[in-house]
């Protein structure tokens, strides 16, 4: 390929990047102009004059803090989860022989594959039956094991050596002990990779919070920010600006992270 | 001792693949054969009267033939550009990393905020109508969101938008396991860039693209999220697509019954497409690589 052709190349990726991250940039912009006459300058691109009063106001406003809480805890405790029982679930298929194995390693594969929807109706009534409606415990148990979690740490478990756990099981470990100080450390990478794609999963959801839950105070900030709308005249500025702090860990976490997370999220369709 | 600790390690997948997997599906399964009232909690057994009854709603027709669209619409875009963008990315350019990154970037952003910036954007008095005028194009009376002819059109724009990015991760996947000599030898004989690309990349890439694609079409089928946030089903129904059907009859007519059976049909209807799919394309060949 010439030079000029790679120029080319060049100066379209650059156009299409920035159409792709106008719309980013859009969000950012708005969050960042006073709401006190708020008129779409369409023509006017640059932030500034910027101000960062609607930030200020968010955090003054009670229950965005109550949104963002909420959004932090179930995501922190259900990638806490994650990362202890899909150790444990993906040791077990890695490195034990039991009955009917072969099914039950199919049926992580059965979930990772099915349409969730199917489980809404069901879920909802069964969440209301144990008494769950509108509690953490409905935004947190249900997504304490992740599939594809224990399909992506069977994997890594397999290729790692087994000299290790042997010579720990002479000395006389326990299993437990085993798995949690022989075998966890050397599945940091594998872990790393299933922590963030969790956070990340569950820090945007929508679907599941959003049915489980009815009170002001259980919502996360996806399904406060979905409901928000639904008044009559739309404050964009405050609405962009808290959609901005929704963003931004994942940009955060996408900037330190990116090979993690690209992993993360080709695992299920690359799986070697 | 190593058997108790087998069962103690599969233990949490065992409780929760029972309780919240394979218990909602059978339990969804039998509440589509029931009329279920949630006040009093009593189910009673009218056989296929739901799924009949499916068949006269013209709700629900409206429902498969938006969300048929939607599929058939967006997914030919996504991939077509996401495979371009890949090529491109892969190709001796400088600032690789970056292109990747902000390509995929809107992918991993919530599906809530994407719709909330799109609800700003498509506004009456949005940008994508000042870029129209600006330009000299016709533009929807009411705003892109609020005009029956216009609206699930713009959701799909928004969805090709999005989506592009991740599927081109999975297309640099598959380019960057086409072994270096075959562009080495291709370039002795002097091929032209559109020859390396119809003759090396494209028979390379199929089974990546087939994948592609049946991930697209399961994902798609499923959408809800951008439909509640942007139009709630409206206008006129327009935007009304299966899953937010499935919500709004259970979850706001409280039609239990109704609604299961509802997603179930859904359920066939993905699980044929993917099937069909896999069968004309031989997808399961390539996967299981």
């Amino acid at each position: 390929m010439s030079k000029i052709q790679r120029i080319i190349i060049f100066v379209i990726l650059l156009m299409l990047l920035a159409g792709m991250l106008f719309p980013m940039y859009w969000m950012i912009k708005t969050s960042f102009t006073q709401k006190a006459g708020y008129v779409v300058d369409l023509k006017n691109l640059s932030p500034w004059p910027l101000t960062l009063r609607n930030y200020k106001d968010l955090w003054m406003w009670g229950p965005f803090l109550r949104y963002f809480l909420n959004s932090l805890l179930v995501a922190v405790l259900v990638t806490l989860g994650n990362l202890i029982f899909c150790l444990m679930v993906g040791y077990a298929f890695a490195r034990r022989r039991f009955f009917l194995k072969n099914l039950l390693f199919l049926s992580v594969i059965f979930v990772i594959m099915i349409p969730a929807h199917i489980i809404i109706i069901p879920l909802f009534l069964l969440i209301k039956f144990f008494g769950w409606y509108d509690t953490y415990l409905a935004l947190i148990l249900p997504w304490l094991v992740t599939p594809l979690g224990v399909f992506l740490m069977r994997q890594y478990i397999e290729s790692l050596p087994k000299d290790l756990e042997d010579a720990a099981r002479i000395d006389g470990a326990g299993d437990f002990k085993i798995l949690f100080s022989i075998v966890m450390p050397l599945c940091k990478p594998a872990l790393a990779v299933l922590g963030i794609q969790v956070f990340l999963v569950n820090w945007n959801s929508f679907l599941f919070p959003f049915i489980l839950t009815s009170s002001q105070k259980m919502r996360t900030l996806p399904v406060a920010l979905a409901l928000y709308q639904g008044y009559q005249t739309i404050d964009w500025p405050h609405l962009m600006s808290a959609s901005t702090i929704s963003a931004l860990p994942v940009i955060i976490l996408f900037l330190f992270f990116q090979r993690q997370i690209i992993s993360g999220l080709t695992a299920g369709a690359l799986k070697k | 001792m190593k058997q108790k600790s087998t069962f103690l390690f599969l233990l949490p997948w065992i409780l929760i693949l029972s309780l919240f997997w394979l218990f909602p599906i059978i339990y969804s399964l039998i509440l589509s054969f029931t009329r279920y009232s949630v006040l009093t909690g009593e189910a009673s057994w009218i056989g296929f009267s739901n799924y009949l009854e499916l068949f006269k709603d013209p709700d629900f027709w409206t429902a498969l033939k938006n969300t048929t669209f939607f599929v058939v619409g967006t997914i030919p875009f996504t991939t077509f550009f996401a495979l371009l963008l890949a090529v491109l990315i892969n190709q001796k350019i400088p600032l690789k990393g970056l292109f990747r990154a902000g390509f995929f970037l809107p992918s991993i952003t919530s599906m809530v905020v994407v719709a909330l910036i799109f609800t700003n954007l498509y506004a009456k008095d949005g940008y994508i109508n000042f870029l129209f005028q600006l330009i000299g194009l016709p533009t929807p009376e009411k705003g892109w969101l609020l005009s029956e002819k216009t609206a699930l059109l713009s959701i799909m724009a928004m969805d090709v938008w999005m989506a592009t990015g991740f599927y081109m991760l999975l297309f640099l996947a598959g380019l960057q396991a086409i072994p270096e000599e075959l562009y080495q030898i291709s370039d002795i004989f002097g091929a032209s860039f559109f020859q390396k690309l119809v003759h090396i990349v494209l028979p390379y890439i199929r089974p990546m693209m087939l994948f592609v694609i049946l991930l697209n079409t399961i994902k798609s089928f499923q959408i809800f999220v951008e439909i509640f946030v942007m139009t709630k089903g409206g206008p006129l129904n327009s935007t009304l697509t299966m899953v937010y059907m499935v919500y709004d009859t259970g979850l706001h007519k409280f039609r239990m019954g109704y609604a299961s059976a509802i997603a179930y049909a859904l359920f066939f209807i993905i699980f044929s497409f993917s099937f069909l799919q896999m069968k004309l394309f031989r997808v399961g060949k390539a996967i299981g690589e």
